[in-house]
C-alpha cells in the first residue's frame, strides 16, 4: 500500500499518521488486505449484494412533529456552546 | 445467605420467600462488586438509583420473576443521564439524554441496573484488552483474558457478581466471553431485539442479547429484551413467544449438523475431546447427527472484516468533537479539531478499523471489496438456508480454545481475528446463535455454539436447556464451589 | 471562435412536510436555533433514521407531473464527508435507487418552448447551517435545518445560455409549488440550486471541464453568476490554459465566482447503503392514490379558467401562473359569480402594485382572504369599485383587515336612495345657474352634478344610484 493511499484515507476519516504509528498503521493495513483478498476467490456472478439480513421493506413514519426542544440538554452537554450555538473554529469558505 | 452465583430463578425465589429484602440484594451486589475490583468489569456504577429502586420494590407486592433482580449492563447501550462510555476516551464524558429500548424494556420488566460494564472499545476486540479503561480480567484466572467485547458483562455473571448481564454481538462478542468465562451467552435472530440507543458499530451485524449463568435465565431475560421498536427500521414484527415456554421438550429425534468446513483437526486435542463428548451426550439425548457442508463458510472471516470495518467507519463519523464526547484541547481550525479530537479520543484497533472501512468504500475500491463482501455475505446466507432444510441446529466450538493470557496475541491484529471464526457467520446471516459451557481445557472453561434457524431461539435454548439438564458445566465456578 | 455553453443544473428543492424526513424534528422556518433538533437529528450514538412516507408521496407528484419513471421501490446510501453542520459525518441520500427517474420539463424562453431532460430526482437530507459571522473566531452551528428533506432535481447538461437556466429554474419552481410539494419561497432558502457550466468549440463533439457553482438562490444571481463563468472559463481557455474541474461560489456583491478552498482528497464519499434503512416501497394503491388526487397543473387551471370562468386566455395565462394567484382567484371567485371582476382586479390593480413595487404576489402583504372579502364587498355593493381601489392601497401597505379598514375609515357605500335622493335635491337647490345652463343644452354638467353628490358623501355613493337619481331629478 503507498504511502500517498495511506495518507488519503488517514485524511479521509481525520485520522492523524505520525512518525510514530505511520509505519505501523501502513503494515497492519496491508497484512489485512492481504487477509481480505481471498474474498479474489468467490464466485459471486449473479449474485445479489446482501445489505441487510432482513429480507424485508421498511417501515415508515406518519408526517407529524413529535420532537420535544432538548436544544438546553443539547448545548449544555456538548464541548462548547454558547446559549443559542454549537462552537467550532471559525470555517473558512 | 449468600448471593454469589446465585441464577436468576434462585434470586426470584430468595425474594419472594423473603429470604432476603430487595434492598439487601442490591446492598449486597455492590457488596461483591466492591470485593471484586480487579476484575476491572465496571466503567460506571449506578448505585443510588439502584437502591432507591430496590427500597420501592420492597414497598410493593412483586410479581413478576425479574422484579428486582440487578442486572449489569454492557456500555454499550445509552442509559439515561448515566455516563456511556463504550469503552472509549470519546465518550469518556457522554451522558445520553435517553436510555435504549433494550435497558428501558428491562427496567420495566422489574431489573435493576446496578452498573455499565467495560468492553472493548467501541465493541471492537475479541480479549477486553482495548478499552480506554483497562483490560478486565477473566475470574477464571488473574492473567486470562474474559473475551470480548463483552468482557465486563461476561466476568461479572462469571464471578458471581450478578446473575446475568447484557451484551452485544457483532461477530461473536457474546458468545465468545461466554465461552471463555464458563456461562451462557445468546445472540438472537438480528432484529429480535431494537437496536434504539445501541451504540451503532456494525448496523447490520449487531444485536444485543442476554448473558446469563443458565439457558433458562437467558430465556426469562429474552422474553423482555426483546420487542418490535418502530423507532428501529431493523426492528422484526414478529411474534415475540415465550422464550422458556417449550425449553423442558425432550429433544429426541431432533438433527444436528456438523459443519464440514469447520476444520476440527486444526483446533488443540484437548478442545476436539471435549467437542466429542458434548456430541455423545446430545447422542444419549436421542439427537442424530448429520454432516452439513457450508462451502462457503471459510470466507465469513475475510467477508466480516470488510463489511464490518466499512460500516463502522460509517457509524464512527458522528465522533466529531463538535456536538458531544470529548473534543481536544484549544484547536487551531476546524481540520485540526476533528483530526485531533479523533486521534486522541480512538485506541488504535478502532482506528486500524475505520481506515480498513474507508479504504474498502474509497472510490475504485468499492467493487473488489464491499460489493464482493455482501455478495459473499449472501452467499453464506444461502448455505445456512440450505443446510437448515435439513437440520434442526448446527453445533460447533465456540471458540478455538481457552482463554488466553492478556497481551498473548501480540501485536498482530489477524491473530485476533480469526479468534472469531466460528461465531462470524451467524452474523453475517443474521441467525440466532448460543454459547453454553461444554467443558474444561487446562481448568479453563470453554464452550458449545449452537446456532439456529430464523427466529428459532426457543429451540436452540430447548437444546441448551437439555444438556444443562443432564451436565453440570454451568454449575462450575471459578472459586471451585459448584453452585 | 464561437463558443457554446453548456450547462446544467441540480435543484434543491426542501419539501413541505411537517417533519423531518428521518425524524419527528419540525420544519418549520425561523424558530430559535436549536430548537427543532430532535435526537436522531443530533446524530447522537445510538439513535436510528425512520423514513417520513409523506416525503415519498410529495417526490412521487413530482415524478407524475414530469412523466418520469417512478420508482416504488428506492433505497437508501449514506454520502460520507465531515462538516460541522452535518452531524452523522454522512448525508443519508440516494444514489443507487432514486425514487424518480428520468423524465422532462418543459419551459419557456421569450415565447419560444424548449423541453429539458431531467436526469433524475431523489430524496436526501439537508444539513444544518453554520453561522460565520456572528462569532469572533468561531462558527456557530444550528441543527434546526439538519435533516429537512430535500428533493434534488437533476437536468440533463441540456441548457444552453443562462436565459435558459432561468426559465428552467422557474418552471421547476411553478411547477413545485404547484404540486404543493415546495413553498418556493427562495429568500428563506426553500429552492436552491448547483449550476455545472462547461463551455466547448461549436464543432468540438466532446464537453468541456465544468466547473459547479454551489448554493445560488435567487433567478438574478443564476443569471449573473452564470454568465461570469462563461466569460471566465472564455478568458482560460483563449488564453492558452486549461478550466480546472472545480467547485466555486457565487459573490454577489463582487459579482465573480470564486474557487472554494477545499483538498481535492475531500471528494470521495465513500458511496454505501445505508444499513440502518430497509428499502421503501410505495404500494400500488398509495401509488394510485397519489395519481388520483394531483393537484391540477398550470396548463389544467388555464384551460378551465378559460372554459369554465370565461376568461381571456391572456387573462387566464397570467392568473394560472403563479399558485398564489390562482389560490386567490378561486378563492374569490367563491364569493362572487362575477369571475371576471376578480380576473379584472387580479390582472389589473393588484398586477400593477406588483409591479410598482417590483415583488411576487407570495411577497406582497394581500392575503388570499382579504382579496376575497375585498371581491365580496365589492360584488354586495358594501363599497364602490373606487372605494374598493382606496381600500386595496391600504391593504398593500399595511396588511389590514379590510372589513377592518372599511369600518374604521367609514367607507360603507351609501345605498339608500332616500338619503341620496335628499343629497342630490340639496345640491340642485343650491346650484340654480348649473341647472339653468344643463336644462339649456350643456349635457356636459350632469358630470358636476355627479361630482356634487360623490363630494358631499365621501365618495361613498353608490355611483349607478347616483346616476339614477340625478337623471330623474333634473330631466323631469
Amino acid at each position: 500500500m503507498d504511502k500517498k493511499t495511506v495518507t488519503t484515507i488517514a485524511y479521509l476519516s481525520r485520522i492523524a499518521l505520525d512518525e510514530d504509528n505511520e509505519d505501523k498503521i501502513t503494515t497492519d493495513l496491508e497484512n489485512i488486505i492481504k487477509f481480505v483478498d481471498q474474498l479474489d476467490n468467490a464466485n459471486v456472478d449473479g449474485v445479489e449484494p446482501l445489505t441487510n439480513p432482513l429480507e424485508k421493506k421498511a417501515q415508515t413514519r406518519e408526517d407529524k412533529v413529535t420532537a420535544e426542544n432538548r436544544k438546553e440538554i443539547f448545548l449544555d452537554r456538548s464541548p462548547k456552546s454558547n446559549e443559542d450555538y454549537f462552537l467550532v473554529p471559525r470555517v473558512v469558505e | 445467605m449468600s448471593i454469589q452465583y446465585k441464577s436468576i430463578k434462585d434470586l426470584n425465589n430468595m425474594l419472594l420467600n423473603k429470604e432476603i429484602s430487595y434492598k439487601e440484594l442490591i446492598s449486597e451486589t455492590f457488596a461483591l462488586i466492591e470485593s471484586k475490583k480487579n476484575l476491572n468489569a465496571f466503567i460506571t456504577l449506578n448505585k443510588d438509583a439502584a437502591i432507591e429502586k430496590a427500597v420501592l420494590l420492597d414497598r410493593k407486592k412483586n410479581k413478576s420473576i425479574l422484579a428486582g433482580i440487578p442486572i449489569a449492563q454492557k456500555d454499550l447501550f445509552c442509559t439515561k443521564d448515566l455516563r456511556t462510555t463504550c469503552g472509549s476516551n470519546m465518550l469518556s464524558t457522554f451522558i445520553p439524554p435517553y436510555s435504549a429500548t433494550v435497558i428501558s424494556n428491562l427496567e420495566n420488566a422489574g431489573c435493576i441496573s446496578v452498573g455499565k460494564t467495560n468492553m472493548d472499545e467501541f465493541a471492537m476486540g475479541s480479549s477486553n484488552e482495548t478499552s480506554f479503561y483497562g483490560n478486565v480480567e477473566n475470574p477464571w484466572g488473574t492473567n486470562l483474558v474474559p473475551g470480548g467485547s463483552s468482557g465486563g458483562s461476561a466476568s461479572a455473571v462469571a464471578s458471581g457478581i450478578v446473575p446475568a448481564a447484557t451484551g452485544t454481538d457483532t461477530g461473536g462478542s457474546i458468545r465468545q466471553p461466554a465461552s471463555l468465562c464458563g456461562i451462557t451467552g445468546l445472540k438472537p435472530t438480528y432484529g429480535r431485539i431494537s437496536r434504539w440507543g445501541m451504540i451503532a458499530f456494525a448496523s447490520s451485524l449487531d444485536q444485543a442479547g442476554p448473558m446469563a449463568r443458565t439457558a433458562e435465565d437467558c430465556g426469562i431475560l429474552l422474553n423482555e429484551m426483546c420487542s418490535h421498536d418502530i423507532k428501529d427500521t431493523t426492528s422484526l414484527n414478529e411474534h415475540i413467544p415465550d422464550f422458556t415456554e417449550n425449553i423442558n421438550q425432550p429433544i429426541k429425534g431432533m438433527k444436528i449438523g456438523i459443519v464440514k468446513e469447520f476444520d476440527l483437526s486444526k483446533l488443540d486435542n484437548e478442545v476436539v475431546k471435549v467437542f466429542e463428548e458434548s456430541k455423545k451426550y446430545y447422542e444419549s439425548l436421542g439427537a442424530e447427527f448429520i454432516e452439513i457442508s457450508l462451502p462457503n463458510i471459510s470466507l465469513s472471516v475475510p467477508t466480516y472484516y470488510v463489511v464490518a470495518p466499512a460500516e463502522c467507519s460509517s457509524n464512527l463519523s458522528r465522533f466529531d468533537g463538535v456536538k458531544f464526547g470529548k473534543r481536544c484541547e484549544n484547536p487551531k481550525n476546524l481540520e485540526d479539531l476533528y483530526i485531533r479530537t479523533r486521534s486522541e479520543g480512538f485506541g488504535d484497533e478502532v482506528k486500524r478499523r475505520i481506515l480498513i472501512g474507508s479504504y474498502v468504500l474509497s472510490a475504485g475500491f468499492y467493487d473488489a471489496y464491499y460489493k464482493k463482501a455482501q455478495q459473499v455475505r449472501r452467499l453464506i446466507k444461502n448455505d445456512f438456508d440450505e443446510a437448515f432444510l435439513k437440520v434442526d441446529v448446527l453445533m460447533s466450538p465456540t471458540t478455538r480454545g481457552a482463554a488466553f493470557e492478556a497481551g498473548s496475541k501480540g501485536s498482530d491484529p489477524i491473530q485476533m481475528y480469526l479468534e472469531d471464526l466460528f461465531t462470524i457467520p451467524a452474523n453475517l446471516a443474521g441467525l440466532p446463535a448460543l454459547s453454553i459451557p461444554n467443558g474444561f481445557v487446562d481448568s479453563k472453561p470453554i464452550g458449545l455454539q449452537l446456532i439456529g434457524n430464523f427466529l428459532e431461539e426457543s429451540k436452540l435454548l430447548q437444546f441448551a436447556h437439555s444438556f444443562q439438564q443432564i451436565t453440570d458445566f454451568h454449575l462450575k465456578t471459578p472459586s471451585g464451589e459448584n453452585i | 471562435m464561437s463558443w457554446e455553453t453548456v450547462i446544467g443544473l441540480e435543484i434543491h428543492v426542501q419539501l413541505s412536510t411537517n417533519s423531518k424526513l428521518f425524524s419527528g424534528g419540525s420544519t418549520g422556518f425561523g424558530a430559535e436555533p436549536n430548537t427543532h433538533v430532535d435526537l436522531i437529528d443530533m446524530g447522537l450514538p445510538g439513535v436510528l433514521p425512520v423514513a417520513n412516507r409523506e416525503a415519498f408521496y410529495k417526490a412521487i407528484r413530482f415524478g407524475l407531473a414530469t412523466n418520469a419513471e417512478i420508482n416504488q421501490t428506492s433505497s437508501f446510501d449514506r454520502k460520507n464527508y465531515f462538516y460541522p453542520d452535518l452531524p452523522k459525518g454522512y448525508q443519508i441520500t440516494q444514489m443507487a435507487m432514486p425514487i424518480v427517474g428520468k423524465g422532462f420539463i418543459k419551459i419557456d424562453v421569450d415565447g419560444s418552448e424548449k423541453i429539458i431532460n431531467i436526469t433524475r430526482a431523489h430524496l436526501e437530507e439537508d444539513a444544518g447551517k453554520s453561522i460565520h459571522d456572528l462569532f469572533d473566531g468561531e462558527t456557530g452551528v444550528d441543527l434546526n435545518r439538519a435533516g429537512t428533506p430535500l428533493l434534488e432535481i437533476v437536468s440533463e447538461p441540456e441548457i444552453s445560455n443562462a436565459k435558459e437556466a432561468v426559465a428552467y429554474f422557474k418552471a421547476v419552481r411553478q411547477l413545485v409549488t404547484f404540486l404543493d410539494i415546495c413553498d418556493g419561497n427562495m429568500a428563506q432558502g426553500s429552492m436552491r440550486c448547483d449550476v455545472n457550466v462547461s463551455i466547448k468549440k461549436q464543432e468540438d463533439e466532446k464537453l468541456g471541464t465544468r466547473a459547479e457553482i454551489k448554493n445560488i438562490n435567487s433567478f438574478k444571481f443564476i443569471e449573473r453568476a452564470i454568465n461570469f463563468e462563461i466569460e471566465r472559463q472564455i478568458r482560460i481557455i483563449e488564453s492558452g490554459e486549461s478550466v480546472v474541474q472545480e467547485t466555486r461560489l457565487y459573490d454577489s456583491v463582487k459579482n465573480e465566482t470564486r474557487s472554494m478552498r477545499s483538498k481535492e482528497e475531500a471528494n470521495d464519499y465513500r458511496y454505501f447503503p445505508c444499513p440502518d434503512l430497509l428499502p421503501v416501497v410505495i404500494s400500488d394503491n398509495e401509488f394510485n392514490d397519489i395519481k388520483n388526487n394531483l393537484p391540477e397543473l398550470p396548463d389544467e387551471k388555464e384551460k378551465r379558467y378559460i372554459s369554465e370562468a370565461n376568461l381571456e386566455e391572456a387573462e387566464a395565462k397570467i392568473i394560472s401562473s403563479s399558485k398564489t394567484m390562482a389560490n386567490m382567484f378561486e378563492d374569490a371567485c367563491s364569493k362572487t359569480d362575477d369571475s371576471k371582476l376578480v380576473a379584472n382586479w387580479l390582472v389589473g390593480d393588484v398586477s400593477a402594485l406588483l409591479n410598482k413595487d417590483n415583488i411576487d404576489i407570495e411577497e406582497s402583504k394581500l392575503s388570499s382572504n382579504n382579496f376575497a372579502t375585498l371581491i365580496e364587498r365589492i360584488s354586495d355593493k358594501t363599497i364602490s369599485g373606487k372605494i374598493a381601489k382606496s381600500v386595496l392601497e391600504e391593504v398593500w401597505e399595511s396588511g389590514h383587515d379590510v372589513d377592518n379598514i372599511i369600518k374604521d375609515k367609514g367607507l360603507v357605500q351609501i345605498q339608500d336612495e332616500s338619503v341620496l335622493e335628499e343629497i342630490a335635491q340639496k345640491i340642485i337647490n343650491d346650484n340654480p345657474s348649473q341647472v339653468g345652463a344643463y336644462k339649456g343644452g350643456k349635457d356636459k354638467l350632469f358630470g358636476f352634478f355627479v361630482g356634487q353628490v360623490m363630494k358631499e358623501t365621501q365618495g361613498k355613493a353608490n355611483p349607478k344610484s347616483v346616476n339614477d337619481i340625478l337623471k330623474n331629478l333634473l330631466d323631469s
